[in-house]
């Protein structure tokens, strides 16, 4: 009788017996990794109907699919489909689908549920499993010049150090076009763009100056990282791999990776460095919001409030120095905890530097909604439909400002966020870039709030804690809301201290598949706004690159070349030697 | 003597463009709570342009290459007509508002021919943004000189000048009237933000100066500062002409230039006042703005009929 009470009170049964009830047999087996997730397995022809089942009937969004090559364990690949269940029941729903060596192919879930589409490309180019059904079959990840039949991530497919030749000396990437208009002009937009200072390349079909369609080709700075971290670095080493993956919002991937680990090794992460994590989650956002309010400035032709928001800046990358000593909140997070703990003094200077950037973000905020055409240029621009985020699950204010009020903070409270009081998700109606734009503006002082909540709540104790049990195959995902939405990882150890499998879903990578959408019908110039009020981050998505600089004369440093240099930070070993 | 106050003017506003669009980036940097560059920094980039090599587009022809000279030629040819330092224009023949619209017209003419014989899809954008600059703002700006025309009884814009500066063009209110519209019209005839559509370099790249490079780009970036200046003291010339020489008289005409000078620089403070706080209008609705300009054009043009 208390076995079963203690069933029925677990998050996510309410979801496993309904997709037990509508599709009979359907669950071959269902386990919880942590108390908010549950891996549900279910035949391989039943994939479309349960995962639809479960996006639109039981109010699931779709962060992303992760495949899986776990031949070595079962001797099958296996498709996981992550589920966010945000209506009844909050938690997470996974479905698992075990997909035959042999013949390689599954159903696809993409002309049931949109969002699946980035994931179930990629499933292609990185192990060769072919989503039958699936409408767009073009490579995602992979560039062109890649040799057709050699699949990256499959365990016996290439040591990571290597880099196949190239298969082709031109580019081959096939841009489509989905609009009625017969005769449109291509607008190239990139690979390098003057104001997307990193490479995308975005096709324009334009008629005049009005858009009718538009595709884009990323990943032109795929690091190949997960293939990174399962070959060479240890499981624990991964946070600060994970931090690189972004300029800008690092240390949520950091949090994120960390936690899918504690989360399938049970791992209790003391309760202070919960409050510190979140407190440097806050911060990040902070920079990372008036970064893209100065680019609205900036993309409208509004240099001066650009100029002014970086200026303030600073002040929000000052506290970024102060907290974790360096500009970025980078390298503070292990598995079971944090390396740094907030000193009192840090915390009195802390809230004297909240209450300075809210005095100077607040004024800054006022000059750009009374500056002339800020209005004309934001409103209506870029409009994303409800029905269309609905099917592409999109992530972050860019969700948000088309009304529906995701977050993960709030969706699924976790660290230091399960003891905020009187504070919710933000959203905005006009499905606009100027909604998208006042999200920005009111999460901004959602998050000063939130870290003077957090500093004054935070109890005293441990910030570490290194008593755990490593169990291999465990696997488990980790969220965090992102500046631009939740990051999604999903961890699985293997037995040999090493990531067996490392899917970190950046929030921009949820976002990228409507872009298309929001161009529709918008002009030329209207269109680096749009980018632009997405906020992409094209690192998180590309997941990582190894930069090769070599230069003519190279120079090795000791270790105690560089450790004398960074603390004395003068008489650079390099100085006179052509740096 | 008036070749030579004209020779000189062509010269010295050609000169001092440089410097102006400097002393306006230096301002731009203030308001940006940045440091800035030199005021000078815009002679360096020209030396820097002149000494590069000049590429061209592949197939592009004749019109790209004739459109910088003649853009700048243009502009300095209107630079010698102008009645600056006097009350009357040094070259009569050039002092005509009739000339003067087509010389403002021709280089906007070139620029776009060239914008659509390069390859390139922004330059193409940039030519059509252009035109479309040019025919919704010269209707007033001719409407503007028409009614200064009626009120100063000929076209030449010396005598314009002669007629406001004695205070004798009549009617008053049409002709103050006509100034507001004017300085509005000039304002976007310079092309300075939020009406830079044809450059955006967000939206569309620099346009049709993305094509260009080396002294072709240098001569263009000069012809831009040029153009500026030049729309700016045309505006000045016809009614802010106030102590400007009367006659050629060599101490009179000294005076009057250093008068004009610091009238000119007044204006540009202002302009780049302004093009420092606003957005960029968005391309769709660029004829909200001129018709309002061209509302008040016709203002001028109704009480100049009804005479007040």
């Amino acid at each position: 009788m208390t076995t079963k009470r203690q069933t029925a009170l677990r998050v996510g049964e309410t979801h496993v017996q309904a997709v037990r009830d509508t599709f009979p047999g359907a669950v071959l087996d269902a386990t919880w990794q942590a108390a908010d997730q549950v891996t549900i397995t279910v035949p391989t022809d039943m994939l479309p109907d349960v995962v639809e089942f479960l996006y639109y009937g039981r109010g699931g969004w779709l962060p992303n699919m992760v495949a899986n090559d776990e031949r070595p364990i079962n001797g099958s690949y296996a498709l996981y489909y992550l589920l966010s269940m945000e209506e009844s029941d909050p938690g997470f729903v996974v479905v698992r689908a075990e997909v035959d060596p042999d013949s390689m192919e599954y159903p696809s879930v993409t002309p049931r549920v949109p969002a699946c589409v980035w994931s179930e490309r990629e499933a292609f180019d990185m192990f060769g499993l072919r989503a039958q059904g699936l409408p767009d079959e073009r490579r995602l990840v992979l560039p062109d010049d890649w040799p057709s039949n050699l699949y990256p991530l499959r365990k016996d497919a290439m040591d990571y150090r290597r880099r196949p030749e190239p298969a082709c000396a031109v580019e081959n990437y096939e841009f489509l076009y989905e609009g009625h208009a017969e005769e449109t002009t291509q607008v190239p937009m990139g690979p390098l763009h003057i104001t997307s200072d990193e490479p995308g390349h975005f096709r324009l079909f334009v008629e005049g100056e009005d858009i009718i369609d538009a595709d884009y080709r990323l990943f032109y700075v795929h690091r190949g990282m997960e293939k990174v971290a399962e070959s060479r670095l240890s499981y624990d080493a991964v946070t600060f791999l994970a931090d690189r993956i972004c300029g800008i919002c690092g240390n949520a991937h950091s949090v994120a990776y960390a936690e899918a680990v504690e989360n399938a090794q049970g791992i209790e992460v003391p309760l202070r460095a919960q409050y510190i994590r979140a407190i440097l989650l806050e911060v990040e956002r902070l920079h990372s919001h008036l970064l893209n309010l100065g680019l609205v400035c900036h993309y409208c032709g509004f240099d001066t409030g650009f100029q002014h928001f970086f200026r303030v800046r600073e002040k929000a990358m000052d506290l970024a120095v102060l907290l974790t000593g360096a500009r970025k909140t980078y390298g503070l997070n292990l598995i079971g905890g944090v390396r740094r703990d907030i000193l009192d003094e840090q915390k009195l200077a802390t809230i004297a530097y909240v209450q300075e950037l809210r005095n100077e973000v607040e004024a800054l905020v006022d000059m750009l909604t009374s500056t002339a055409n800020f209005e004309s240029r934001t409103a209506g621009i870029g409009y994303l439909d409800p029905a269309v985020a609905r099917d592409f699950s999109p992530v972050g204010p860019c969700v948000r400002g088309s009304g529906i009020a995701r977050d993960v903070r709030f969706d699924h409270p976790f660290d230091g966020y399960k003891f905020l009081v009187g504070l919710s998700a933000r959203s905005h109606n006009g499905c606009d870039v100027q909604s998208r734009t006042l999200v920005r503006v009111e999460e901004f002082m959602d998050s000063l709030t939130m870290i003077e909540q957090l500093l004054e709540g935070a109890p005293a104790g441990p910030v570490l804690t290194e008593k755990w049990q490593y169990t291999p195959h465990k696997f488990a995902l980790g969220y965090t809301e992102a500046p631009r939405g939740e990051d999604m990882h999903w961890a699985m150890v293997g037995d040999n201290q090493k990531c067996y499998r490392w899917r970190a879903k950046a929030a921009t990578y949820s976002n990228w598949p409507i872009l298309r959408y929001m161009f529709r019908g918008n002009t030329v110039a209207d269109a680096a706004i749009i980018v632009g009020s997405m906020d992409p981050c094209y690192s998180c998505t590309d997941r990582v690159t190894v930069v090769d600089v070599k230069k003519k004369t190279e120079t090795v440093l000791t270790k105690d070349q560089l450790e004398g240099y960074c603390r004395r930070r003068t008489h650079s070993p390099l100085a006179g030697k052509g740096w | 003597m008036t070749i030579i106050i004209a020779i000189l003017q062509a010269v010295l506003l050609v000169a001092a463009a440089p410097l102006a669009s400097g002393v306006a980036r230096k301002i731009r940097a203030k308001m940006h709570s940045r440091t800035g560059t030199s005021v000078l920094q815009d002679y360096y980039d020209l030396a820097k342009l002149w000494r590069r090599c000049e590429v061209r587009e592949g197939g592009s022809g004749l019109v790209s290459r004739i459109a910088p000279p003649v853009f700048l030629g243009s502009f300095a040819l209107i630079a010698a007509g102008l009645p600056l330092a006097m009350q009357a224009c040094p070259i009569p023949l050039l002092g005509d508002i009739i000339t003067v619209l087509y010389l403002m017209a021709l280089p906007r003419f070139i620029f776009s021919l060239a914008a659509i014989d390069s390859a390139g899809s922004y330059t193409a954008i940039g030519g059509i943004r252009e035109l479309l600059v040019g025919v919704l703002v010269e209707p007033s700006l001719m409407l503007v000189l028409f009614v200064m025309a009626v009120a100063a009884g000929s076209t030449n814009l010396g005598i314009m000048t002669q007629a406001v500066g004695t205070l004798t063009a009549y009617p008053f209110v049409a002709v103050v009237v006509a100034g507001v519209a004017c300085a509005m019209a000039c304002y976007i005839e310079m092309g300075k933000l939020p009406f830079d559509l044809a450059e955006a370099e967000q939206e569309i790249q620099e346009g049709p100066l993305a094509a260009y490079s080396g002294p072709s780009l240098a001569m263009l970036k000069l012809g831009v500062s040029v153009k500026q200046l030049v729309v700016a003291s045309l505006f000045v010339a016809v009614f802010l002409p106030f102590g400007a020489a009367q006659a050629p008289d060599a101490g009179a005409v000294l005076i009057g230039f250093l008068l004009y000078a610091v009238k000119v620089t007044a204006v540009l403070l202002v302009a780049a006042v302004i093009e420092n706080s606003v957005m960029r209008v968005r391309y769709k609705y660029l004829g909200r703005y001129t018709w309002f300009v061209v509302g008040i054009a016709s203002l001028s043009l109704v009480f100049l009929v009804i005479g007040i």
